[in-house]
């Protein structure tokens, strides 16, 4: 009895370990790339440039997972469509656990001779730009990493997430009810979720001056705030339950918590965020009118296909914002909201209306 | 002596509780809609670590202590998510989920019971299995078509104001888990198995000499205390979130641990202590709804540690709470 347990337990154990070791980096490569063309690239990546079949492209995420329905997925696929246009290129990615092993991270696709690294989140943007100095060989892309100098190896992708929300936000003013919209959002660490918060409350109040904002962040750090759904709907309901009826969730595992929470509620609306939810989230189908969109494939995949060309340089990418299609709720939104929102859209693009007056 | 301590502590316990009534009363008439959304919030949150303490105590009880809470959770919330997308029935998955918390209940049991391994690292496998398990099979393509548990109002007792919503109009598994609170407290304090599940955790030489069988009770309620932590998951994948995401749990399984101590190892004083975590999250979260106060959120969300800090040292030097005198030691038969 007890050697079978004995026997039984350790090969639990190792399926376990074994899953776990797997779990967090499984490989998805969109080419299946031979064992030889990896090891030459990395003996011959310590001082020249790579091959010109070779072509390695290295993600890692933030703490969020890559497959987290938002933001680290949407880059991954960015970094997968911009393979696809690239010949002989390859994609991984790597996550992250903990924040403190962003270096450790970017440095396993530097010792695997990886020709483009992108870096997923505001987070890494440090240890990004260490590496990109360290390694100016290496083209590096920051997701959503501002970059204060340029530095010709290093391309940051970023994003006026306070348009996005601006325009959802103008969108909720209209469609509220009771008066009061609610946001759900990660942590205010990130600035990124805090330029989304502030359009969206003042696209609301530029729609409907009467409209009464709730909005709250996770009060975790940045290892849990991205991925606590439990969080994010227990608060969603507690918004619905002082008069909020659409919900803006905005965070990751812990936004979707919020929209399937939303769900529930007869009547009640939510918005998504980072690219359209609709595809990602069923379970919010009942409440999801729209997203507030930043195109982070296109960026990142047009940022790959210049890289590929050579004509990556540094400094600033600005990607793409917008809000999703209606989907279920085209009829719900009128002509006239039709007619505004295009009117904030022309407004945001020539600079008339600010999302973020101070 | 100790008679008299007693009663002062539990005349201190009703003026506790009277004063936070007449605290609520007091915020209710002040804003109604607030301090039942507070309220509402604050049960929602302390029902999960109420479950995982449960599941904790009895381990504790018996001796065992679990720190694979987390991971009975994790594991557990996957296999009914797995199961009632699989099934479309809610309650299919519900029964995946406690059969999942009762196996990794009996597999703890296996290694710390069984294989005399030291608990801690068996707690700790179970964990760290959990995580590589869920993450390897999770598929993020499946999801809930049917929809979550959703709210069922008790009769007229959900129309009265503030108890109504704060109590008597909740999902299943919430009901489920306030009458597990009074099933487990009389079976622990007022039956055979509870006397004989605190012999083998305080002395269990003495209880195997009196004929209780230390191995087999210790294997029977560490499985049974896992059903606790499965229904657990199963209650944050198909009522509180109504998906799975990977390490969904977030903690909660140490928190309950927690909760547990601070409840001194009984099911209303863990719930109390559950229901005050609760309520500080969802505190800060009408802080912040509110704009009133420019604090930090993660000032307000430290707090409930802090306070469980304060009050686990002091009662330490106090001496009013001690642990079962034989937890974490193996049992062996001499």
């Amino acid at each position: 009895m007890t050697s079978m347990w004995r026997r039984f337990l350790a090969l639990l154990m190792v399926f376990g370990l074994l899953t776990a070791a797997c779990g967090s980096d499984s490989d998805s490569s969109s080419s299946s790339s031979s064992e030889s063309a990896s090891s030459s690239s990395s003996s011959s990546s310590a001082e020249e440039e790579e091959p010109a079949e070779e072509f390695k492209i290295g993600l890692v995420t933030d703490t969020g997972k890559v497959d987290d329905k938002a933001f680290n997925q949407s880059a991954w696929e960015g970094a997968t469509s911009g393979a696809a246009q690239i010949e002989g290129a390859t994609t991984d990615y790597i996550e992250t656990e903990e924040s403190k092993d962003y270096a450790n991270n970017i440095q396993l696709f530097l010792d695997d001779g990886a020709s483009v690294i992108i870096t997923v989140g505001f987070g890494l943007g440090e240890a990004t730009i260490e590496a990109a100095k360290a390694n100016p060989d290496v083209l590096f892309i920051g997701v959503d990493q501002f970059q204060g100098e340029a530095i010709p190896n290093l391309a940051g992708l970023v994003f006026e997430e306070a348009k996005s929300g601006f325009l959802a936000g103008a969108l909720a003013g209209m469609l509220t009810k009771s008066n009061i919209v609610g946001a759900v959002l990660g942590t205010d660490l990130v600035p990124p979720v805090v330029f989304f918060k502030e359009g969206w409350e003042n696209g609301a109040r530029y729609t409907n001056p009467d409209v009464q904002t709730i909005s709250t962040y996770h009060p975790g750090g940045l290892d849990v705030a991205f991925g606590d759904p439990e969080w994010g709907a227990t608060t969603a309901r507690q918004a619905l339950d002082q008069g909020a009826d659409i919900i803006f969730g905005a965070g990751g595992a812990t936004g979707n918590g919020a929209l399937i929470e939303v769900a529930t509620e007869d009547g009640a609306l939510c918005v998504g965020v980072d690219w359209d939810q609709w595809g990602t989230v069923p379970e919010a189908h009942p409440c999801l009118v729209t997203s507030a969109m930043k195109d982070i494939v296109k960026g990142v995949s047009d940022l790959l296909v210049a890289a590929k060309a050579g004509t990556l340089t540094g400094g600033n990418f600005l990607g793409d914002v917008d809000i999703a299609p209606y989907h279920d709720f085209e009829s719900m939104v009128t002509d006239e909201m039709r007619a505004t929102i295009e009117e904030v859209r022309a407004g945001l693009a020539d600079g008339s209306i600010n999302p973020m007056p101070e | 002596m100790g008679q008299v301590v007693k009663l002062q502590q539990k005349r201190l316990l009703y003026m506790g509780l009277i004063a936070v009534l007449v605290l609520i009363w007091f915020f209710y008439r002040a804003n109604g809609p607030q301090t039942t959304a507070v309220l509402a919030g604050t049960v929602r949150a302390a029902t999960l670590l109420a479950l995982g303490a449960m599941c904790g105590m009895i381990g504790e009880r018996s001796g065992v202590v679990n720190i694979g809470i987390e991971g009975q959770f994790l594991l557990s919330a996957f296999a009914a998510f797995t199961i009632a997308s699989m099934t479309g029935s809610l309650f299919m998955g519900t029964i995946a989920g406690v059969g999942m918390g009762l196996l990794m209940g009996w597999v703890l049991a296996g290694m710390a019971v069984g294989l005399k391994v030291d608990q801690i690292i068996a707690g700790t496998v179970l964990n760290i299995s959990a995580l590589g398990l869920t993450s390897f099979f999770y598929d993020r393509s499946r999801s809930l078509g049917m929809g979550k548990y959703t709210n069922i109002d008790l009769g007229p007792l959900a129309d009265l104001p503030l108890v109504g919503t704060v109590l008597f109009s909740r999902p299943p598994l919430t009901y489920l888990t306030m009458a597990l609170l009074v099933v487990v407290h009389i079976a622990l304090f007022r039956s055979v198995w509870g006397m004989r599940t605190r012999a083998i955790g305080e002395h269990p030489g003495a209880a195997d000499t009196v004929g209780i069988d230390v191995i087999k009770l210790r294997y029977f309620n560490v499985t049974i205390a896992g059903g606790l932590a499965g229904l657990g998951g199963a209650y944050l994948a198909l009522e509180a979130v109504g998906t799975f995401s990977r390490a969904m749990s977030g903690g909660r399984g140490f928190l309950a641990l927690a909760v547990m101590i601070f409840g001194r190892r009984t099911p209303f004083g863990a719930y109390a202590a559950a229901l005050f975590f609760g309520f500080t999250t969802a505190l800060q979260n009408q802080f912040q709804l509110n704009s009133t106060f420019d604090i930090p959120p993660q000032f307000v969300g430290m707090l409930p540690f802090v306070v469980t800090i304060v009050v686990v040292a002091l009662s330490g030097l106090i001496g009013s709470m001690r642990d079962p005198a034989a937890l974490g030691q193996t049992y062996e038969k001499g």
